[in-house]
């Protein structure tokens, strides 16, 4: 046996897929005769994947929707078998999947930490022990011997999380952790995570989210229909795919070469400034003052408003909003995105408008663009992008060397005043 | 059959301790929660079966059998154990559809769950069963020690049953209503309500192919007759009920691998 935490060899993983739906019942099975087992076809979930990870190591799993990420994560951690290939764990497996797994609303949180902790493979007298812990984690000290049905989805998720993160595991799996409770609880569960990763606990985290990859990730696998598309280091796989999601949406740009007017004036061209499959579009986007007033010259250090007029005349389910603010060399200043702030957006359809509100812009004097994007909801690529369209410029006293203008001043003082 | 589930491992064995003390309470506990007669309603199904069925072959068709309230409760309980275990472990698995997806879970303790619920019930009426004995003067004899003895078997026997219900209703949601039909025709093959030796000699050797004629014997030889068991049918049926416990596990081990994409 080798010294990696994981090893997994020419893994590959078959579904079927039945074209009439199997039959589910003995009286359809007799009433349908041998016929549905013909009629089946079968796909290959995973196909000949192969990686090693040394104990320590966090690795992330990225690709788009079924590309087998989470048919992989749960491999590993022995659910289901593969039909080819092999895996080796060595130690004890904690998973952050399922979380909440046989909780019950009508029993208390107390007899839920139990029951939980015992199915995700505490033994009692350890769950007893890290009782109070939990609980703190949790921060549910008051409604610990409420019965769960009156805990918010917040509250259960930040328990059930409480409980996973008193496993002391030797493999971690992740599956998109950031789907828990607040911004507040989130950091804490991404510090707790770190907190693994520095207690040398071997990390496979699945996640759309790539700047998380990049965060916590040493490694990363990139899926795609099944196969392993590139491994490597996670800033260079990240990058590949991150470029890979840029020519998709250069691919679904519309090829026609009509221009638009932009809100302020500016022409919009396809392919040129303005990517996107225009599934949704970005109408208008307009800056403010904190007065209210539609500029396009600020003073550094007062604050801004961005608001962001979409028309989706289809259906479109939780886009990503993005905005970068860009000097005119194309130096990236500041970047945000409704998934980085952790702001969910459900579906939208028909037309609205997203704001993003600046307290403050601490920039040096010149001047600067707002890039504005809508992204399908796994980043893969954009419904619309416009690139280089919005012009802003700051103004400041200050002076004009680097590239941030934060409030300071100097104070001086002699000796004798210390 | 059980190494392959302890692997030598002293924590192993702890930790499927405490699963399963765990996922036993949680089923009892909810079971007797919210309702304002607790652990009556335990009681309350057997009970009342068996107020109507002493009616019945009391006063309207005499059966004429000594004690006959305690001889219809001993196989009232017994019956009760097999069937409840018998409906709630073949739905174990699909009930526990989350469970099944995590990583690491031991999915065959789902069935022994099952089983061990609804012997905690059989217990719980326990006394109940003892009041008769008592009421009828009948003294708890030394052969109350073999008494285990006859549970380990019908235990063995559910689970053995059980895990091969437990897999085909995974594949086959129609399972339960199928074991529904067995259950209500075992009912009356099964000497719950009548002795067993109202069967004719002719027949009876067929009649032995249904194990729990075996075991509800043994019970009434026990807690009526202060008997031993028939020790050549029981250990007969013991050695079946390992066997098919063996066999049946093979086959839900197999199918477990299954069980993820199924569900």
């Amino acid at each position: 046996m080798s010294e990696d935490a994981i090893l997994v060899e020419g893994l590959s993983k078959k579904f079927y897929r039945y074209h009439s739906g199997r039959p589910w019942t003995f009286q359809e099975m007799f009433l349908r005769g041998a016929d549905w087992r013909r009629k089946r076809h079968e796909f290959w979930a995973l196909q000949n994947i192969s990686f090693r990870l040394a104990p320590g190591r966090t690795a992330g799993v990225i690709g788009r929707n079924g590309a087998g990420k989470s048919t992989l994560l749960r491999l590993v951690g022995g659910v289901g078998k593969a039909d080819r290939g092999r895996i080796e764990t060595r130690g004890r497996i904690g998973a952050l999947i399922d979380l909440g797994a046989g909780f019950h609303p009508d029993l208390s949180g107390r007899e839920n930490v139990f029951i939980n902790g015992v199915i995700s493979g505490l033994t009692r007298k350890e769950v007893a022990k890290n009782f109070d812990s939990i609980v703190a984690f949790a921060e549910l000290e008051e409604f610990i011997d409420s019965p769960l049905r009156i805990y918010s989805t917040g509250m259960q998720m930040r328990l059930a999380f409480a409980i996973a993160a008193h496993i002391q595991p030797a493999i971690l799996l992740i599956d998109e952790i950031l789907a828990v409770g607040d911004y507040a609880f989130q950091n804490k569960c991404l510090e707790r995570i770190t907190q693994f990763k520095a207690q040398g606990c071997t990390i496979l985290l699945v996640s759309h989210n790539t700047d998380l990859v990049r965060r916590f990730c040493d490694e990363v696998l990139w899926l795609e229909a099944g196969a392993l598309k590139a491994y490597g280091e996670a800033e260079q796989v990240v990058g590949q795919y991150l470029a890979e999601m840029g020519a998709r949406t250069r691919h679904l740009t519309p090829e026609t070469s009509s221009v638009q007017t932009a809100s302020t004036g500016a022409e919009l061209k396809l392919n040129e400034n303005r990517f996107g499959s225009l599934e949704i579009e970005i109408e208008a986007v307009n800056l403010y003052n904190m007065t209210g007033e539609a500029i396009q010259e600020l003073e550094s250090g007062k604050g801004l408003r961005i608001e962001i007029v979409y028309n989706a005349p289809q259906p479109i389910a939780a886009p990503i909003f993005g905005v970068t603010i860009t000097r005119s060399d194309g130096l990236v200043c500041w970047e945000s995105s409704t998934q980085s702030a952790l702001l969910p957006v459900s579906q939208l359809h028909g037309k609205g408008k997203v704001i993003l509100h600046l307290d403050r812009l601490d920039l040096i004097e010149g001047q600067y663009f707002v890039d504005v994007g809508i992204y399908q909801h796994e980043w893969e690529y954009a419904y619309d992008y416009h690139w280089h369209v919005y012009l802003l410029s700051i103004h400041s006293a200050q002076g004009q060397k680097g590239i941030l203008s934060p409030p300071h001043h100097w104070e001086f003082m002699v000796a004798e005043n210390l | 059959m059980l190494h392959t589930l302890i692997q030598k491992d002293d924590h192993r064995l702890i930790y499927l301790f405490d699963l399963l003390r765990e996922l036993v309470a949680r089923d009892l506990k909810l079971r007797y929660r919210k309702s304002a007669l607790g652990i009556l309603w335990t009681l309350l199904n057997p009970l009342s079966q068996l107020v109507v069925l002493n009616l019945v072959f009391r006063l309207i068709l005499p059966l004429n059998i000594p004690n006959y309230t305690l001889f219809l409760f001993t196989g009232l309980l017994a019956w009760h154990w097999f069937q409840s275990s018998l409906y709630a472990g073949s739905g174990s698995i699909v009930d526990n559809r989350e469970l099944i997806h995590r990583p690491g879970f031991p999915v065959v303790v789902l069935p022994v769950v099952s089983v061990l619920s609804n012997f905690i019930h059989y217990l719980i009426a326990l006394p109940i069963l003892i009041l008769f004995m008592l009421l009828a003067k009948i003294q708890i004899s030394s052969a109350f020690l073999f008494l285990p003895i006859v549970f380990a078997i019908q235990f063995v026997l559910s689970l053995g049953l059980i895990y091969l219900l437990a897999a085909f209703q995974v594949m086959f949601r129609d399972t339960q209503y199928l074991l529904g039909v067995f259950l209500f025709l075992g009912f009356y093959l099964t000497p719950v309500f009548y002795d067993s030796s109202a069967i004719p000699a002719r027949m009876q050797f067929l009649y032995r192919f249904n194990p729990m004629v075996t075991l509800i014997d043994s019970y009434r030889a026990i807690m009526i007759n202060a008997q031993s068991p028939e020790w050549l049918h029981l250990m007969i049926v013991g050695l079946a009920a390992i066997g098919l416990l063996r066999f049946t596990f093979y086959i839900f081990q197999r199918a477990s691998y299954r069980f993820v994409e199924e569900l």
